[in-house]
């Protein structure tokens, strides 16, 4: 079964939009709404394809006894293409090990995150990103040299629990997969935002010290918020791991994975779920488009085209921070409650006995 | 004789510090942390492999207009990117993204330039290194004596600048109280812009060193960044005679680290360079938060 031109075009624009919409939207929850200048979003994102690319595949060979004492990394496309081979005939196992998988990767990434923002948690925002950053730029490191984790430079095969639908209908599979994950983490993002936590958030990033005059602990939000946007951005790239089938950790950079969410969020409307929402859809398309036309152009110019698109892309952010700085979408007023209701609770507490 | 390992450090060492005085000087100004530091110097390692390949001319000759092409780098950034937003009353997480932004651009327009001299002059511009194009002193090459030089006159020009002229107390002044230091006359913007001017410059000159001795690549200053940003919260990041330190301390660290412990342990550990100088960042920022000029030295003398 092989799918239609037109079709992958449009299931690879869908599937990469999920992906940036969850990495976007968990960059959003941290800069957005609580302030947090996250330039290693990078960080969580490889360490949850790292996740998906270095465990599922041991446990499950270990399981179906395919590794035969063989080294994991050295003879990975036998054992991993083994591996599909007896989970493609499985779909409670494949459904299991997805789930189990994303769940896992989630943990990973809030973990990373705790431990890259530990240091500088406690400082200015200057700080915590610079950390941040740094930290991201190490995980690559590692994960660009240790090759028993993920391969190195070769990179490994990853386990794919889509492969029973058949043929080439899996991706279709999969990117059904990631847009449900991806609306699942829209209403969650959505009614954080919505509720106390939010409001929260959005007075620390407004005021810290009002905020915690008021007796919240800055800090302790600060952590959660990152535990939390971490665990989203992990799922993202567990979920870029899974839909691409191998996963190499100098597949994901600091321009793709920080620099791209960044320009969504900021151009789209931080604090704003919805605007970010449409930053990411423009911004996936105008990569799928140039990808599309790429070799159009290549001939007449000396350089790879992308550069004079990051350029671009570059040059589009300055100016809307300086020009339209709230965005495509701004963000809207929080909702208080309706009139009637706040007259109601009123009389209440004036009804009240007094103590 | 020194051992080579020695004088590498000494080279990574001396123009690190270059660097992180000049983002510390910005720091103390704007007080932004510049993310687009880095890749003003990588301008100048470029503009070094075009003077030594395309022109064959001496690559000493491409400290001057490395300067240049780095203190307009950075002044375009103040004045264009950072000043505007200032204006229209950013915070300085906005100011940030900006610098970030303005990195993009710096990183891209490096990378076409690299592509192109590589199209069009049929010249390697990816993990290169110039060391034949240095001179050679007493038997040693010539930039084993040029980096400190330039490290040391660097600092102790901006020691004199700051202290002994008028435009360099203007400037201190503005940097501890910009709406006083404006009250009485002084031109804060100019002043700012001057720093701007002065840190670019001073990591274009890092730059055009660099290949000299040091494997150059496109993407050099995505990792130098990291080390750039640990010497000067090593520093402190309020005082540029701490971040002179810092930088000294962390590329010989660097250096010294991986070249000892890959003699220990085995030459696997030489990619994990960049490890040290966090480790080193995590630890001061733990411990030290203001970095060596915060810590109160005279509680360990008695």
């Amino acid at each position: 079964m092989v799918l239609p031109v037109e079709m992958t075009f449009l299931i690879d624009l869908l599937a990469f939009f999920g992906i940036y919409a969850i990495i976007a939207l968990s960059l959003n929850l941290e800069f957005g709404y609580a302030g947090i200048p996250n330039f290693g979003k990078l960080l969580a994102v490889l360490g949850g394809a790292m996740f998906v690319g270095a465990i599922p595949g041991r446990v499950l060979a270990y399981l179906y006894g395919v590794m035969d004492n063989l080294d994991f990394i050295q003879y990975n496309p036998d054992i991993m293409g083994n591996v599909n081979k007896i989970l493609s005939a499985d779909i409670f196992s494949s459904a299991v090990i997805l789930v189990a998988s994303l769940i896992l990767a989630a943990l990973t990434g809030a973990l990373l995150g705790v431990i890259a923002s530990y240091p500088a948690i406690r400082l200015k925002e200057d700080y915590l990103a610079i950390t941040l950053l740094a930290m991201a730029e190490i995980l690559r490191t590692i994960g660009d040299n240790y090759s028993p984790l993920v391969g190195g430079t070769m990179g490994v095969d990853v386990v794919n629990p889509f492969k029973w639908v058949g043929g080439e209908y899996w991706i279709l599979a999969a990117t059904i997969c990631i847009l449900l994950t991806t609306a699942l983490v829209f209403i969650y993002v959505e009614s954080i935002g919505k509720s106390p936590l939010g409001r929260t958030l959005r007075a620390i990033r407004d005021d810290e010290a009002a905020a915690e005059t008021y007796g919240k602990d800055v800090t302790k939000f600060r952590m959660k918020v990152l535990m939390v946007g971490s665990a989203l951005a992990a799922v993202g790239g567990a979920l870029a791991s899974f839909y691409s089938g191998h996963m190499v950790s100098s597949a994901f950079d600091r321009v793709l994975y920080t620099f791209w969410p960044w320009v969504m969020v900021v151009i789209g409307g931080a604090a704003n779920n919805l605007g970010v929402m449409l930053g990411v859809f423009v911004f996936v398309f105008l990569r799928k488009i140039i990808i599309f036309y790429k070799d159009v152009f290549n001939p007449y110019i000396p350089f790879d085209v992308n550069w004079l698109v990051y350029l671009l892309l570059g040059l589009a952010l300055i100016i809307v921070l300086i020009y339209k700085p709230e965005g495509i979408i701004p963000e809207k007023p929080d909702k208080t409650l309706e009139q009637d209701r706040l007259k109601e609770i009123m009389k209440r507490i004036e009804a009240a006995p007094e103590e | 004789m020194i051992p080579p390992i020695f004088g590498r450090a000494l080279v990574y060492a001396s123009l690190l510090s270059m660097l992180s005085t000049g983002l510390t000087l910005t720091y103390m100004t704007t007080k932004v942390p510049n993310f687009a530091h880095a890749n003003f110097a990588t301008l100048g390692i470029y503009l070094t492999l075009v003077l030594s390949k395309v022109l064959h001319v001496n690559p000493y000759l491409g400290v001057g207009p490395a300067f240049l092409v780095g203190g307009v780098a950075a002044l375009i950034l103040y004045l264009l990117v950072l000043k505007p937003l200032l204006d229209r009353g950013a915070n300085y997480i906005i100011l940030m993204i900006a610098t970030v932004a303005y990195d993009m651009i710096l990183y891209s327009v490096i990378n076409i330039i690299a592509d192109s001299i590589n199209r069009l002059y049929k010249i390697s511009t990816k993990l290169f290194i110039l060391q034949s194009f240095d001179f050679r002193i007493w038997g040693q090459p010539g930039l084993f004596l040029v980096a400190p030089a330039a490290a040391v006159l660097t600092v102790s020009a901006l020691y004199l600048v700051l202290n002994k002229t008028k435009f360099g107390i203007a400037m201190r002044a503005a940097i501890e109280n910009p709406s006083l230091a404006s009250v009485v006359g002084i031109n804060v913007n100019l002043t700012y812009a001057v720093s701007w001017f002065i840190s670019g410059g001073l990591a274009g000159v890092a730059g055009a060193l660099m290949p000299l001795r040091i494997m150059c690549n496109p993407d050099v200053g995505m990792r130098l960044i990291v080390s750039i940003f640990a010497a000067s919260i090593l520093g402190g990041l309020s005082s540029i005679y701490g971040a002179f330190i810092g930088g000294l301390l962390i590329g010989f660290a660097e250096i010294l680290g991986t070249g000892y412990l890959s003699l220990a342990v085995g030459t696997w550990v030489v990619p994990y360079r960049p490890i040290i100088p966090l480790l080193m960042m995590a630890i001061t920022l733990l411990f030290a938060p203001k970095g060596l000029t915060g810590i109160k030295w005279r509680i360990f003398r008695r």
